[in-house]
């Protein structure tokens, strides 16, 4: 990111302009893809159990929560920044949103209202941590994973040591009711992954993202102030956690405080793998959803052909070391600024 | 580097503490000096310490209650401490207690993990406070090695794994499918508790475990390893073991999802949602190791030793690391424990040792 030579940098700007997607379908582009059907095809073979429509059914919705989470952290991921702050918010709103729904803690009852006050927790919460960055100027790094101690502080907090559980016969029914055999809950990942992608391609936000990914000092010397983007690209992510959180919380039918635990990697190792370059101004959201799809794919393909539990973890993270060596092949050269 | 340095800091305190100690007190014996000089402190004078990791946990701060309830029985306060589960704090806050008057203080312990313990124990034995400790230590670590160190506590967790598995085979009639949840696979618990499942497979020939899975302990990830096992094995699964409450819990959300109410499922814990689960039929059974009655007992062996009451040459050697006894709870008896109470008859210096099931071997 911080111009490698003059002439690298005046290069990738045309590049980081204009995302990949606009133009037609490159090698790097079908990597993932490919990879996806590849490795769906071989557990396919191996196990019937694996291609049945009811198996297909559930990787789609566990993969739900995790595709929010990723449609969050790309955006972040895009502008070369890094975003660990997703355990912590989505706890925050775990909590948040069992406490003003239904619940068996106390008397609110407020539906809708109390999952956008989720979301909006979340959004406040990324927007602290943007703002960090760029005013107090302390790495992405060290400010998110700030911001997750603070949303794991805020959600102790209102946890009070007991556990909320949701009566609200809504958000239950997220994660039971279905239509078209998903259950509502991966209807409302798959909208999130369409808003994602409409704001990356049509919107100034996504479109800046990516330019900040691809060339931040040739954008701010073409008169482009940064500060404000980079700060809304944290609060949106904050919201997709937010929601995130809520989307836990329905599932598990209570509000935890590690509702987002282990979210933070996953979603980076998906969006990597899907072909989002840790660097920033390359992939985007439909990369990372198909990222998200070969993570769920191979966890629940393990299980299915048989995998000892013991040899599980090993070996998943061999195949997606493999996977994105192989996605990432022909953008060695630029990869190499990641050490 | 701050940690670093402050933790040396804290570590040099509490050796020139000792020290001092050493050189004025006689009744705090220090550097393997013959400690443990029980009859020292007035009843009056005994500082009690429950330190655990964090009050968020409902087992942990039923623990603190339970210490609290026996406090209160000898007229004394219970200091409650928390160390948010990370080991370089728990250590810290030992430090700092042990840097302060150890003369007559008990602390009652869960250390973090089991390398946390060996420091623990050490600092206590030079600044000669009495120490319980519970549920983790290196098994290369022998208490009576120790003389301030007065006694461990733990449970088998074979055991507890064999009675809930017992448990399902009866609720699913003897025969069927079974699936297993285990917990994160290199820890001792859940080594022993699958141990247990393994044991009790071998007695119920017509139960057939179908698979077994880690869901690490996580409500979330048991609810997603649930659902697949349950698209794998469909109606072959008719019961669900888990290595503890909160898995067992997720697996109670998938089956819902899935729209099954014929499986059982037990776990092991007894926490609050498990315990209003199987009040509500939906869940079988799961085992509790009293929490409160855990908080007490460390309390109350150091307080008889610092008192006088005990001496520490009298605890026998199979009571110095020793299972306790854990309770299978299933719907007939839960109510006795959905609010669960310490009995003082518990906490009788001649009674201590009462719920022992035998030296740790």
């Amino acid at each position: 990111m911080t111009s490698p030579a003059e002439a690298d940098a005046g290069s990738e700007v045309v590049n980081a302009g204009r995302p990949q997607p606009r133009r037609g379908i490159s090698l790097s582009d079908a990597g993932p893809p490919i990879a996806l059907v590849v490795i769906f095809g071989v557990f396919a073979v191996l196990s019937p159990d694996f291609r049945t429509l009811s198996n297909v059914q559930n990787v789609l919705d566990a993969a739900a929560v995790l595709a929010v989470v990723t449609c969050g952290i790309s955006f972040v991921l895009m502008m070369g920044s890094i975003d660990l702050s997703a355990p912590g918010i989505m706890g925050a709103s775990a909590i948040a949103v069992a406490l003003l729904v239904a619940n068996n803690r106390n008397d609110n009852d407020f539906g809708l209202f109390g999952v956008a006050v989720a979301v909006l927790l979340g959004a406040a919460l990324g927007c602290l941590s943007g703002l960090a960055l760029v005013v107090l100027k302390v790495p992405s790094f060290m400010t998110t994973l700030g911001i997750s101690a603070v949303g794991l502080g805020v959600a102790t907090l209102m946890f009070a040591g007991v556990q909320p559980n949701v009566t609200d016969p809504m958000l239950e029914g997220w994660a039971v009711e279905r239509f078209l055999g998903l259950a509502h809950l991966t209807w409302i990942a798959v909208a999130c992954v369409l808003v994602g992608v409409l704001v990356q391609r049509y919107s100034r936000l996504g479109r800046y993202a990516f330019a900040i990914g691809g060339a931040e000092e040739v954008l701010g010397l073409s008169g482009v102030r940064v500060a404000p983007y980079k700060v809304a690209v944290f609060t949106m992510a904050g919201a997709f956690y937010g929601l995130a959180g809520v989307l836990v919380t329905s599932q598990l039918s209570a509000g935890l405080v590690q509702a987002g635990k282990g979210y933070d990697f996953s979603a980076i190792t998906a969006a990597v793998v899907g072909g989002t370059l840790l660097t920033g101004g390359r992939g985007g959201i439909l990369h990372s959803a198909v990222g998200v799809l070969l993570v769920t794919v191979l966890t629940n393909g393990l299980v299915q052909v048989g995998v000892s539990p013991y040899w599980q973890g090993g070996v998943q993270g061999l195949i997606v070391v493999a996977a994105v060596a192989a996605a990432v092949l022909p953008q060695r050269r630029r990869n190499q600024v990641t050490k | 580097m701050k940690f670093t340095s402050r933790h040396t800091a804290a570590l040099i305190g509490v050796t020139l503490a000792a020290a001092t100690l050493t050189g004025c007190t006689e009744e705090a014996g220090g550097g393997g000096g013959p400690a443990a000089e029980t009859g020292a402190c007035d009843p009056a004078d005994v500082k009690l310490v429950g330190q655990v990791r964090n009050e968020s946990n409902p087992y942990e701060a039923a623990w603190l209650d339970g210490g609290d309830a026996f406090a209160e029985q000898v007229g004394l306060t219970q200091e409650r401490l928390t160390y948010d589960g990370d080991s370089t704090r728990q250590q810290e806050q030992v430090s700092q207690l042990l840097a302060g008057d150890t003369e007559c203080l008990v602390m009652n312990v869960l250390p973090n993990g089991d390398s946390d313990t060996p420091p623990i124990v050490e600092g206590a034995q030079e600044a000669g406070a009495y120490l319980v400790t519970q549920w983790n230590k290196p098994a290369d670590l022998n208490v009576t090695d120790y003389d301030t160190w007065l006694s461990h506590i733990t449970y088998d967790g074979v055991e507890s794994g064999k009675q809930i598995g017992d448990a399902l085979a009866e609720a699913i009639g003897g025969s069927g499918g079974i699936v297993a949840l285990q917990g994160i696979l290199d820890t001792g618990a859940a080594k022993d508790r699958f141990a247990g499942l393994e044991e009790s497979l071998a007695a119920n020939t017509d139960v057939e475990l179908l698979d077994d899975q880690t869901a690490n302990f996580s409500r979330a990830e048991a609810l997603e390893v649930t659902k697949t096992l349950l698209s794998k094995h469909g109606e072959d699964v008719k019961g669900i073991w888990a290595a503890n409450d909160d898995m067992a819990l997720g697996a109670l959300e998938a089956l819902q999802q899935a729209g099954r109410d014929d499986v059982a499922v037990v776990g092991i814990d007894a926490v609050p949602d498990a315990l209003t689960a199987i009040q509500d039929g939906t869940m079988t059974a799961t085992v509790s190791s009293d929490g409160p009655w855990q908080g007490g007992i460390g309390l109350a062996i150091g307080y008889c030793v610092a008192t006088g009451e005990l001496a520490v040459e009298d605890i026998a050697d199979e009571d110095r690391a020793w299972y306790a006894e854990q309770f299978l709870i299933e719907q007939d008896n839960v109510a006795d424990f959905v609010s669960p109470e310490t009995d003082e008859s518990d906490f009788a210096c001649d009674n201590l040792f009462s719920r022992s099931q035998g030296a740790m071997s």
